[in-house]
């Protein structure tokens, strides 16, 4: 092409592709519904990925930018993120099982045998909450190892490693209290064995077990206290103690490294 | 004043942290969100297609007649359930697993250096003490949990050199074994033995029996104070109307002391003569690693060697009686 041509009409079948789609573009990305959600496009230049990352909410918890070798995954595997990433997908799954779910030593069981069978994709959702509740134990303990094995939990972040044994128990017991609500043999035996480990304790022991499951045998009171624990007071505070834990990251200083 | 202290405390190596350069850095759009974006992914398509294939377990409806043989804890509980039968059930339910927790959360206010702190096993050591410490660790716990069980295991055999107690119990002044009459001899089946079926006499006092029932001051009431009955009795061999000396030992003493301080400060002292452990953080590896792995073999013997009854077994032959 010499510099003297003009820009005009397109020439070839290429040309007239390419004016196509840039109409085709324009029309998806630049129309007014579309900027009033997303104020910029694709941010392709370094300050635009920073403002990205600090002025979006659901990216606001990263820094914009980070140490080079904090993205190599053999450092951290990625396992608090993921620990993270279960909680979300229990949370999801949870919400929808909630839909078909009442908590009463009545109904619990034929509600979960009838998600299992009527609903659809109700016995996906449960083996979904199911295994990725499992998955989120092992990974807690991963990650536990990986900071400690790393030395992570060094200056200036002895609290953020508190807060994370904290969230390990909240964890635990989120499990625990989850294994109840299918109201079948394996979740009552089960049960009762840690309303025995419950009732064992020196001088608080008939307490724990009218506090906590609501009698000397499991029954109603457990399982509504179980579900209301599992659904909304440990998922509320977990949440909120996720939230410090992964504030304090970045006011310690983002992610260890040598001095 | 305690802020000072503390900035002193923790600002022991009084270094500033090196600013990194510019080329040292990358950018959290795109580096790290689309790590974060395709780690999501993956995951929600394995464990989509792990659903898919396998089925959440769903038993029959709950009956509290019906007790299924052997009933387990869920299995990152099985520990604690293990860890009952071999010691009193306040300290292996509730102190013990509190401890451990504390321990954990006390952690970073033990070693409190900044030295080597983002780095994989960061001591000179560290990967080799960690490794011995898991292979002590397992080793430990499996020989524990079979000589505690000694009838199935054989591991009775190891003490049966002590002789079977005389059928009238006149003459206990030298340690005896007393069997149940006309049972073969055995030697220590369980810890339980020490309270139950050893006997001995030390300057006129007989184990167990003189030992069994002293009586303990400060049951429910100390003089005219009424505790009102806040449970001193809890704890197996405090309560009641006596303090059982026999039974705490077994229970609680002999147990503890081993996996408190017996195994934990062999393995340590070891490593410590061999210059392997040298800082706070080489001790902390120790434990942390020694008290994860143990925790991970009660959960394994919990889950797979644990048959009707508790009674401990090869996994291949557990079968579970539904009621």
């Amino acid at each position: 092409m010499s510099v003297t041509e003009e820009p005009g009409k397109p020439r070839n079948l290429r040309e007239r592709l390419n004016v196509l789609q840039d109409r085709i573009y324009d029309k998806l990305f630049h129309n007014y519904i579309w900027q009033s959600i997303f104020r910029s496009g694709y941010p392709n230049t370094p300050r635009n990925q920073m403002l990205v990352v600090a002025t979006n909410v659901f990216l606001h918890l990263h820094p914009t930018r980070i140490h080079r070798t904090h993205v190599k995954i053999t450092y951290t595997y990625c396992l608090g993120g993921l620990t993270f990433f279960m909680f979300i997908v229990l949370t999801i799954t949870g919400v929808l099982l909630m839909f078909y779910y009442v908590p009463s030593v009545d109904r619990a069981y034929q509600d979960i045998a009838a998600l299992e069978t009527n609903v659809k994709f109700g016995l996906l959702m449960r083996n979904l909450h199911r295994w990725t509740a499992h998955a989120m134990v092992i990974l807690v303990f991963l990650h536990m190892m990986r900071v400690f094995y790393t030395g992570a939990y060094k200056p200036p972040r002895e609290f953020n490693w508190v807060v994370g044994v904290v969230l390990l128990v909240l964890t635990l017991v989120l499990s625990f209290t989850g294994y109840l609500l299918p109201w079948d043999q394996l979740a009552l035996w089960a049960v009762t064995v840690g309303h025995g480990i419950g009732g064992s304790a020196p001088y608080l022991g008939d307490e724990t077990q009218i506090i906590v499951f609501g009698g000397f045998e499991i029954g109603q009171p457990a399982l509504i206290r179980f579900y209301t624990l599992h659904v909304i007071a440990l998922p509320l505070l977990a949440a909120i103690m996720m939230a410090v834990h992964f504030w304090r990251i970045r006011r310690d200083g983002g992610m260890a490294r040598p001095l | 004043m305690a802020v000072e202290a503390q900035r002193q405390a923790s600002a022991a190596p009084a270094r500033p942290r090196p600013k990194r350069s510019r080329e040292e850095e990358v950018l959290v759009w795109p580096n790290l969100v689309f790590i974060e974006f395709i780690s999501a992914v993956l995951f929600t398509i394995t464990f989509t297609i792990l659903s898919v294939f396998i089925n959440a377990p769903l038993l029959n409806r709950a009956n509290l007649n019906v007790t299924p043989n052997p009933s387990k804890a869920p299995w990152y509980f099985g520990n604690l359930q293990e860890l009952l039968l071999h010691m009193d059930k306040a300290w292996g339910g509730v102190l013990l697993p509190t401890i451990f927790l504390g321990f954990l959360a006390t952690i970073p206010f033990i070693d409190r250096s900044r030295h080597m702190q983002g780095v994989w096993f960061g001591t000179k050591y560290a990967a080799r003490i960690t490794v011995i410490t898991v292979i002590y660790a397992t080793v430990v716990i499996f020989a524990l949990v079979s000589f505690d069980a000694g009838e199935s295991t054989g591991t009775e055999r190891l003490t049966r050199w002590i002789p079977a107690c005389a059928e009238s119990s006149e003459d206990v002044s030298w340690p005896c074994l007393r069997d149940e009459v006309g049972a073969d001899h055995l030697g220590i089946v369980s810890t339980k033995d020490i309270s139950k079926r050893l006997e001995f006499e030390v300057l006129g006092v007989k184990w167990p029996e003189d030992l069994d029932h002293i009586a303990w001051p400060f049951n429910d009431s100390i003089g005219d104070w009424d505790l009102g009955g806040i449970g001193l009795g809890s704890i197996h061999g405090w309560g009641g109307e006596h303090f059982n000396i026999p039974s705490i030992m077994a229970e609680q003493v002999i147990p503890l002391t081993l996996v408190i301080v017996v195994f934990p400060g062999m393995i340590i002292y070891t490593l410590f003569r061999l210059g392997w452990v040298r800082t706070r953080r080489d001790v902390l590896i120790v434990m942390f690693t020694g008290a994860l792995t143990s925790f991970v073999a009660l959960t394994l013997v919990a889950s797979f060697f644990r048959g009707q009854g508790q009674d401990l077994i090869w996994p291949w032959k557990i079968k579970v009686d539904e009621g």
